[in-house]
């Protein structure tokens, strides 16, 4: 097992964000945390970022102490779910902005970075683009950008928060199956977070379920498809597939919304 | 989602994954301490060594009494007669479209930009008898400058923007959705105006009348041009400050200055309620 | 305000938020007069009284050695007040804007005290704690420094009187642009000075731009509290504004307009750029007229 995640635990004020999560998954193995808002996916996730911080348990991944490295020094691709992109960079400085900053001895040559971003560019399918500022571009592309950034710095680890959320139905699935031949052939463990159960159902190799702070089910789709651990997880990977009644149309016509 | 601006009970602040919060916290709290807190504490303690009576004698006296008076009170007439033009200025700002609207609209900031003693030299001599204004003024009877009439006047030119600029931003907000309510309803525009207009708009014609207010009791380069500073008539407190200074009498300025800066405490705290109030209500 | 006339004159019936037009003629008629009396002609008096006796007269009063050395004088205090407030409103808008700390609140009302503060005021507690019967004042003279009646003393004073300029146009717009881009920066391995200098200060420089204007017209035009602490030495310790009023005080009125001509076109410049920036970088700049 390459990720393996031990009882992280995390408080906002009062209230607990996360109670003691654990997990694990294997190398390459693309990972979904499922739950509904206020879960505690996003904490979890930022955790292994670096951009939040635990206050009980222990991350290792790749026989590293991953907990005690400064997100700087991690090198994980974080894709944020407004993309962050740099408003006042073009594209090919965005893609390129964690090439440049390294220090000097690590830095690439310009020539290099330039061929990299080039590369990266082809990769996104948004060849010809570089020179377009992130405000020129519709939300589809940007998030293939925020993902291209990423990738730049040759990520140990790939972190997505809810990276499909913010575009429209169609743009979704499109990006999604895409999403899933990226990680493919680079092979980086990837974890993303989403509140989909069907996006994270057709696209992970791993689902994770979180309720309130904890996991409620770990396992492959088909393994929790097949036998769901708790109510809960029934309850949530059905209730996205059915439409729920209209609660005004069930104010009019309340046997009917009963079914 | 994040969680910022939540903080675990245990710690002073939430840790954070960007550096640099000791070295930039530090150096804010260390400048804003020797720039502004250790002075204003010095000002606070200076007037305790009159004691509590003599400080009361010292800001009593009537000379200091009359200063103050003529301070606070024109400061309000003239926040009043800014409330009344600075809501018609916005107004059309807002509102109407007009030719040199632009120009109109940067012009309001002129009494920011412009430095108090130019204004001063210039409002005095337009309102000295002989002045462009003063003249006319002069021969209907009424004295502007060198009299707490020339002082109202100041302190209008200086409190202008405050009103505007705290009225325009709500007004553009407005949504005029309330006023076609109330014109459906069968409300004359005047109506619409006086019942769903002025309420919304209260809040910010207060703050930016007290805002002007405030910067007037404290005004002081506009001011002592126009003012003719003649004792218990047309001197103003901050005026008086400087005399006392330059007769070596610290405590006496002092005392008058804790007084303006208690003044002044007062009517931020007011305003930050009134603030929180109104955001409460939104 | 008339109330249920209808609208004769044009042929369109009047919307339901439109002002009947004699109430709108009035209404502009009334702001203009206003800003007529109260704007434009103080501005023009200004310009008037300088160029009466000619331009030759007023350039003659520019040049002079005092008013130079007050030029001189001006500019030094503005060049070391402005760069520390600025330094102050970057590393306090850095602060408060990308961490979450207890007092942050309390914190932000602090910077904005000195707006509260009669400027006469802020001059009196420099000399409250430097004066020759302030707390320092045996110690200074003693070693032989002068602080108040001299340039640390018109500085301090400055620096107190546009203290927050800066700060406050760079605290709402960073807080607006939340820490996002920070973070990416970060995760992607840039240093936090690099994550500074190439994400956080592009992101407000325009904004920045506009603090530092501001606070340099103010930190330029500066009277009550300068006043204070500058003991009026000609052509040593006299800023141009207290030029200005020894000038008017000695009723040499084309020279006080001269100088004070200069001035208001530093404040007709400082409005003009303000109102550029407004126009064009709305975005990057308001979050403080939004509040």
């Amino acid at each position: 097992m390459s990720l393996v995640v031990e009882s992280i635990a995390k408080r906002f004020d009062r209230f607990p964000a996360l109670k003691g999560v654990s997990f694990s998954a294997p190398k390459g193995c693309f990972l979904a945390l499922l739950g509904p808002s206020g879960s505690g996916k996003t904490t979890l996730l930022r955790i292994l970022g670096g951009l939040e911080f635990a206050e009980a348990g222990r991350v290792k991944f790749e026989d590293i102490d991953w907990l005690s490295l400064p997100a700087r020094d991690r090198r994980a691709g974080f894709v944020f779910q407004q993309y962050a992109l740099f408003r006042h960079m073009t594209i090919a400085k965005n893609i390129a902005f964690g090439l440049e900053v390294r220090g000097r001895r690590h830095r690439p040559t310009r020539a290099e970075i330039a061929r990299r971003v080039e590369e990266l560019l082809s990769l996104v399918q948004l060849e010809g683009l570089g020179k377009r500022y992130p405000s020129q571009l519709s939300g589809g592309q940007r998030q293939r950008v925020a993902l291209a950034r990423a990738l730049a710095i040759e990520p140990r680890m790939l972190l997505l928060d809810e990276p499909f959320g913010a575009l429209d139905a169609k743009v979704r699935k499109e990006l999604r199956h895409w999403l899933r031949h990226i990680h493919d052939k680079t092979g980086i463990t990837t974890v993303f977070v989403t509140h989909d159960q069907e996006e994270a159902m057709e696209l992970a190799d791993l689902v994770a379920i979180l309720n309130q702070g904890s996991i409620e089910q770990i396992g492959t789709p088909a393994d929790i498809r097949r036998a769901p651990a708790s109510e809960f997880v029934a309850d949530f990977i059905d209730s996205n597939a059915q439409v729920r009644p209209d609660p005004v149309v069930a104010i009019f016509e309340p046997r009917s919304a009963r079914g | 989602m994040s969680f910022a601006g939540v903080l675990p009970a245990t710690r002073w602040r939430a840790r954070s994954a960007l550096p640099g919060l000791g070295l930039s916290l530090g150096f804010t709290v260390f400048y804003l301490s020797a720039v502004v807190l250790i002075p204003l504490a010095a000002l606070v303690i200076r007037p305790w060594e009159l004691g509590w009576s003599g400080f009361v004698a010292e800001v009593t006296q009537p000379r200091v009494l009359a200063a103050l008076r003529l301070s606070f009170g024109a400061a309000a007439i003239g926040a009043v007669v800014n409330t009344f033009f600075g809501l018609i200025v916005a107004w059309a700002l807002v509102r109407y479209r007009f030719p040199l609207k632009r120009l109109v609209d940067a012009l309001v900031d002129l009494p920011f930009a412009l430095p108090t003693a130019v204004a001063g030299i210039a409002l005095s001599a337009l309102y000295a008898p002989n002045g462009w204004l003063g003249a006319p003024l002069m021969s209907l009877g009424i004295k502007a400058a060198y009299t707490p009439l020339g002082v109202v006047i100041a302190l209008t030119f200086i409190g202008l923007p405050f009103v505007v600029r705290t009225l325009q931003p709500v007004l553009t907000d407005l949504s005029r959705d309330h006023e076609e309510a109330a014109a459906t309803l069968g409300a004359t525009r005047f109506q619409a105006f006086r019942r769903v207009v002025f309420p919304a708009l209260l809040p910010a014609l207060v703050t930016g009348a007290a805002l002007a207010f405030a910067r007037g009791v404290g005004e002081y380069g506009s001011v002592i041009f126009i003012a003719g500073n003649l004792p218990m008539r047309s001197e103003i407190a901050p005026l008086l400050i400087i005399i006392k200074l330059e007769e070596f009498d610290y405590a006496g300025a002092a005392s008058i200055g804790v007084v303006m800066l208690a003044a002044s405490f007062v009517m931020l705290f007011a305003l930050n309620g009134l603030q929180s109030f109104t955001a409460s209500r939104r | 305000m008339s109330t249920n006339l209808t609208d004769r004159g044009s042929t369109r019936p009047r919307g339901a938020t439109d002002d009947h037009p004699l109430a709108r003629t009035i209404l502009i008629a009334l702001g203009a007069c206003f800003i007529v009396l109260f704007l434009v002609l103080p501005l023009v008096t200004v310009f008037a009284q300088a160029l009466k006796n000619g331009v030759a007269a007023a350039m003659d009063s520019i040049v002079e050695p005092d008013a130079l050395s007050a030029i001189k004088l001006t500019v030094i205090a503005a060049g070391i007040a402005v760069p520390l407030n600025v330094a102050f409103g970057l590393s306090a808008s850095w602060a408060i804007s990308k961490f979450d700390f207890r007092g942050k609140s309390f914190l932000i009302t602090l910077i904005d005290l000195p707006f509260s503060v009669s400027p006469v005021v802020s001059g009196l507690v420099y000399v409250l704690i430097f004066g020759m019967q302030g707390w320092f004042g045996p110690y200074l003279r003693e070693h032989d420094i002068k602080i108040i009646f001299a340039l640390p003393g018109i500085v301090l004073a400055t620096m107190f009187v546009t203290f927050p300029f800066v700060a406050r146009e760079l605290i709402p717009l960073m807080t607006d642009q939340g820490r996002d881009e920070e973070e990416a920066a970060t995760s992607l391995g840039a240093s936090g000075w690099k994550t500074f200098r190439r994400v956080t200060l592009p992101n407000v420089k325009w904004a920045l731009l506009y603090g530092v204007l501001l606070c340099n017209a103010r930190a330029m035009g500066e009277f009550g509290a300068v006043s204070v602490v500058s003991g009026h030495i000609r052509g040593q310790t006299n800023t141009m504004p207290l030029h200005i009023e020894v000038l008017y005080n000695d009723y040499q009125f084309v020279a006080a307009f001269a100088v004070a001509s200069l001035l208001a076109l530093l404040a007709l410049v400082t409005l003009a750029v303000k109102s550029f920036l407004e126009w064009h970088y709305a975005d990057e700049i308001a979050a403080i007229h939004k509040h």
